[in-house]
């Protein structure tokens, strides 16, 4: 029986985080769910509409393509970023040499700002870009790369062939043939290409326009994949991160059990590692799913550079409602969208624990 | 001893009000980039010359529009703020902004009339006006004299044609060098050909006119100095924007306006240019401009509750002494009707000759105002934008992508 003194107290200890909450979240919540039925413009006396709002989302051709675009997006981007994450804490979990610097570089993307980052991207991803620079350079070059490759092999396999001929136990990569045999390579490649027997590929500059372009891959457009492979590589540190924290706890007798059993390191994943980390995984795909159904900062950035159609999200559709077109704010038509957005990130949220993985843990 | 006492209340008290009264803010909302500009100009004109009010300049570096409409919104916009051409009318759909008439009418030194009509008219709707124009620009090109010497091509003149001066900027073109131009993919760069050619602002019954063979020919001769090679986009080039890649010479023109001008000053005051008239599409053809201009505004319930004093340093900002200094130091050119006879447009200067261009290009028959009505300025543009993006690029022809913009201008 508690007495009435530990209710007051906790409520009192209770209160800022109660306080900010109705405010920052039910009151705005209620006051969203009420605009969506009007057709405010942050300025006017509004008017019930009713569900217009609702039916006119579902026949803007833009709501549709951020819909898509979102679900697309949400689905690649957290597979893709827990799958490398769960591969590099498994990989960072050894006992290699040099692990803290590793873990420290590794983390690196998720530390630095995103709008700096997206800013970088662009930059790269510029028709007269690093990325088409390098591209040009690869796609000249390549004799001159083959060949140099093709020598260095035949260097290699020469001096280790002849090293065991005289008996010796020379390893295939040994560090100090395999020099020799890089330095020949690089030498007589160059000597080749003065010479002129060896040219570079005549090939004009690469301009593959890959942020300002409709173009698509796979159904995605080609902007919207460079975002896409731009947040997987800031994320997936955090996510690798928390499965770290997570592997470092599974018991070590479990997997010296599957051993004794003769378990293969792939048995021992699928059956020992993944279960273990059941919770974890959970976290890390439904924060996954979340963040990346609310993906705003980087798309607006690149809003500034690719086609809306070709970038638009549900978040930045709302945005975009009200204060992207130039017009009064669409408030309504914001609110219903950002109240799609909320429903369906439940929606998957659930699906995802009811089908995927739910946080019960080993033990459950 | 109560006596004095009491005096010295009352003393207190009146000082204390005094200095209360002391602290009226005026708060000042622009663009960031007229930050040095400004500053200068309320320490030389402003400062002091209203008794008891500070004016503090807000730099405002997030998308402009929807600053405004967030703050007054929320009842803490500035209480002076830019107002663009581009977005007035929404700005004063939203009944939230200040009519100026009244104050206009009781001012001793603004009265209607003062500003060039155009400039009233701009920002008048509904019969009431709603900013003060504060100057104005319109484009004109901007060649490098050098440059054009180096490879011995007649420099752009007002009597070139759209195809006359494509030849000459094939011409001065220097590979590995400089482009010929710096044009990017700017529906506010394109629009002015497009209504020269004929292309009015919107189809009769309201639709994207984007389909039109003036607008596609206007489209077709806009992309093709950057799918001729002959000229890049800024961000091809590496530089912020097409005048940052005129300033540092790596390419020979632009299209740009009287913004180009300080810059250039402070950036590479030794460059050696001149200035044109945007080409006609055919001999002694009409041509067109746009009117850019930028305001004075003011919202309804200021926060510091002094709308007169508000009023007051907008009077002082547009006053001829501070218009006739912010045109000496090339910065624009003044919204004041008496102002445009300035001795500065006679003097013989790059400068001062492409200030005077960029005036006369306003005056040309075909300038329009920068508006774009009911439709969102963002909408319009951007359904061009991108049309000319993939024209450019390439990826579409002119047909297709430009009937893509009308469709998207539709929907």
């Amino acid at each position: 029986m508690k007495r009435r003194g530990d209710w007051v107290s906790a409520f009192i200890f209770l209160l800022p985080l109660l306080f900010t909450l109705a405010v920052a979240f039910i009151y705005a919540f209620v006051r969203t769910v009420y605009f969506s039925f009007t057709d405010y413009n942050l300025f006017h006396i509004t008017k019930f509409v009713g569900l217009d709002n609702y039916t006119q989302l579902f026949a803007d051709y833009r709501f549709v393509l951020a819909l898509t675009h979102s679900l697309v997006y949400a689905v690649v981007v957290t597979a893709s970023q827990t799958f490398l994450a769960l591969l590099l804490a498994i990989v960072l979990n050894q006992k290699i040499r040099g692990l803290t610097f590793f873990r420290a570089a590794y983390y690196v993307p998720s530390v630095a700002s995103s709008v700096a980052i997206t800013l970088i991207f662009i930059w790269l991803m510029n028709r007269r870009g690093t990325v088409n620079w390098l591209l040009t350079a690869l796609g000249r070059y390549w004799p001159l790369i083959v060949i140099g490759l093709a020598l260095v092999i035949l260097v290699q396999w020469l001096q280790v062939f002849s090293e065991r001929r005289h008996g010796l136990p020379a390893r295939a990569f040994d560090p100090a043939l395999l020099g020799i045999s890089l330095l020949t390579g690089v030498v007589v490649t160059t000597i080749l290409g003065q010479l002129g027997v060896v040219h570079p590929y005549p090939m004009a500059d690469a301009v593959i326009p890959w942020l300002t372009t409709r173009k698509m891959f796979l159904g995605i457009p080609l902007p919207l994949l460079s975002v896409m492979m731009l947040n997987i590589w800031t994320t997936t540190p955090t996510m690798m991160l928390l499965l770290l924290a997570g592997l470092q706890d599974v018991p070590q007798e479990l997997y010296e059990a599957a051993d004794m059993d003769g378990a293969t390191p792939g048995q021992k994943l699928l059956h020992v590692t993944v279960p273990a980390i059941r919770p974890l995984l959970f976290m890390v795909i439904t924060m996954g799913l979340i963040g990346t159904l609310q993906v705003f900062d980087q798309i607006a950035i690149m809003a500034g550079v690719a086609p809306l159609e070709s970038t638009i999200t549900l978040a930045y559709y709302v945005y975009w409602n009200m204060f992207g077109s130039g017009g009064l704010p669409k408030v309504g038509m914001a609110s219903a969208a950002a109240l799609v957005l909320a429903a369906l990130t439940l929606v998957i949220v659930f699906i995802q624990r009811r089908v995927g993985f739910s946080e019960k843990g080993w033990y459950s | 001893m109560r006596k004095i006492l009491l005096a010295l209340v009352i003393v207190g008290l009146v000082v204390g009000v005094g200095f209360a009264q002391d602290k009226v803010t005026i708060r000042l909302a622009g663009y960031s980039g007229d930050t040095p500009l400004m500053q200068d100009v309320l320490a030389r004109f402003v400062a002091d010359k209203i008794p008891g009010v500070e004016v503090v300049w807000e730099p405002i570096t997030e998308d402009f529009l929807a600053f405004v409409l967030r703050t007054l919104s929320a009842g803490t916009a500035p209480d002076v703020f830019y107002v663009d051409l581009g977005w007035a009318k929404t700005v004063a759909e939203t009944g939230l902004v200040e009519p100026l008439d009244d104050y206009m009418a009781n001012s001793a030194v603004l009265n209607k009339g003062d500003l060039i009509p155009a400039l009233e008219n701009a920002f008048t709707f509904d019969g009431k006006i709603y900013a003060i124009s504060k100057d104005f620009n319109s484009l004109v090109i901007f060649y490098n004299k050098d440059m054009f010497d180096e490879m011995g091509v007649a420099y752009p003149s007002d009597d070139d044609t759209w195809a006359t001066l494509l030849g000459k900027i094939a011409q001065v073109n220097n590979p590995g060098k400089w482009y010929g131009a710096c044009i990017n993919a700017d529906a506010a760069r394109f629009l002015p050909f497009a209504f020269a050619a004929g292309m009015p602002f919107l189809k009769d019954d309201g639709t994207g006119p984007f389909d039109l063979a003036s607008a596609k020919l206007a489209a077709d001769w806009f992309t093709s100095f950057n799918r001729l090679g002959i000229s890049a986009t800024s961000a091809e080039i590496g530089a912020g924007w097409p005048g940052a890649a005129f300033i540092s010479e790596q390419a020979a023109t632009c299209i740009e306006g009287g913004w180009l001008i300080p810059p250039i000053r402070n950036e590479n005051p030794t460059l050696n240019f001149g200035t044109t008239f945007l080409p006609s599409p055919w001999e002694n053809g009409p041509r067109s401009n746009y009117l850019f201009t930028v305001g004075y505004g003011m919202p309804t319930s200021p926060a510091s509750g002094r709308p007169d004093l508000a009023f007051k340093v907008i009077e002082i900002l547009t006053s001829p002494e501070v218009q006739n200094y912010i045109l000496e130091s090339g910065h624009a050119i003044p919204s004041r009707a008496a102002l445009l006879n300035s001795a500065y447009f006679q003097q013989k200067d790059d400068f001062a000759q492409a200030t005077k261009k960029v005036f006369e290009a306003t005056a040309l028959p075909g300038t329009v105002p920068f508006t774009f009505g009911e439709i969102g300025q963002g909408v319009y543009m951007g359904a061009v934008g991108e049309a000319l993006t993939l024209i450019m690029q390439g990826e579409e022809t002119v047909e297709e992508a430009m009937n893509e913009a009308v469709a998207k201008l539709s929907k």
